[in-house]
């Protein structure tokens, strides 16, 4: 497994705030779901071993469906970092494959995800995101520098 | 037929990486690839042919000789579809802030 995604953000906030935005239900409902959906459920279960079941519900233009996901914690450092495994579920918290929940088939799977806190100041968190997957070469073809050179061939060969 | 799969089953090989970031540069016949490889020429023509199948290879036939270049359009295929994924937590992140601006409120 490689680094598929990886995001970082410094809030304006103390690593305790941040930190509540994973263990506290009502604000794990404001940000799960993407612009437009919303997240009806989140039932946290903030504990090594545990698994929080998290829905995001696709606004009624786009169809309403909900799509449930499970993290199970596997590692949880009070302050400096959460890792879990999240995979897609159904509502009772019972993992999915992708397709069975109307999500095309390469939607990864068994994604670990570590979150980690860093005190940058006082009221100054940075916040780090990655999710490792199995096909993590992607962020190896970033590495690597690939898409310049697809630029540079796509030069070469156009012309 | 799931062709992203089969591209990601592609790419998950370091050989065939390495393939790619080689003819990434420039087009380049079986044998100067193979060449570049300890691997015998089976292996790497193995490993060409897995590429050509889903498309991140293209041939083209100059002369007498085969040459395989990149297709830029079905790398970006890829890059793309990882970057929805970044782009869904960029906007979780964005959601995250203005909670933490609306909890000093309170």
């Amino acid at each position: 497994m490689a680094e598929f995604v990886k995001v970082s953000k410094l809030f304006d906030a103390a690593v305790e705030e941040v930190w509540k935005l994973w263990t506290e239900p009502e604000y794990v409902m404001q940000w799960w779901g993407p612009d437009k959906f919303t997240c009806p459920v989140a039932e946290i279960h903030f504990k090594e071993g545990s698994t929080s079941l998290v829905c995001m519900k696709a606004p009624d233009a786009f169809g309403g469906a909900s799509h449930y996901s499970i993290w199970k914690y596997t590692k949880i450092v009070p302050l400096e970092s959460i890792e879990f495994i999240q995979n897609l579920a159904d509502e009772k918290g019972n993992k999915k494959k992708p397709t069975d929940v109307g999500m095309p088939a390469d939607f990864p799977e068994d994604v670990r995800t570590l979150v980690t806190f860093k005190r940058v100041g006082e009221d100054k968190t940075e916040m780090t995101v990655t999710e490792f997957a199995h096909f993590g070469q992607m962020s190896h073809f970033a590495q690597l520098g690939l898409e310049q050179s697809v630029g540079k061939a796509a030069a070469v060969f156009g012309s | 037929m799931n062709f992203r799969r089969d591209v990601f089953q592609a790419i998950s090989d370091p050989t065939r990486r390495a393939i790619l970031s080689l003819i990434a540069v420039g087009a380049m016949t079986p044998n100067a690839i193979a060449g570049r490889f300890n691997s015998s020429r089976q292996t790497i023509s193995k490993h060409i042919q897995i590429l050509t199948e889903c498309e991140l290879l293209k041939q083209e036939q100059s002369g007498r000789e085969i040459y395989y270049h990149l297709n830029p359009e079905k790398v970006k295929e890829v890059s793309d579809w990882a970057e929805q994924f970044r782009e869904l937590w960029e906007g979780r992140l964005h959601h995250m802030d203005k909670i933490l601006k609306s909890m000093k409120k309170d």
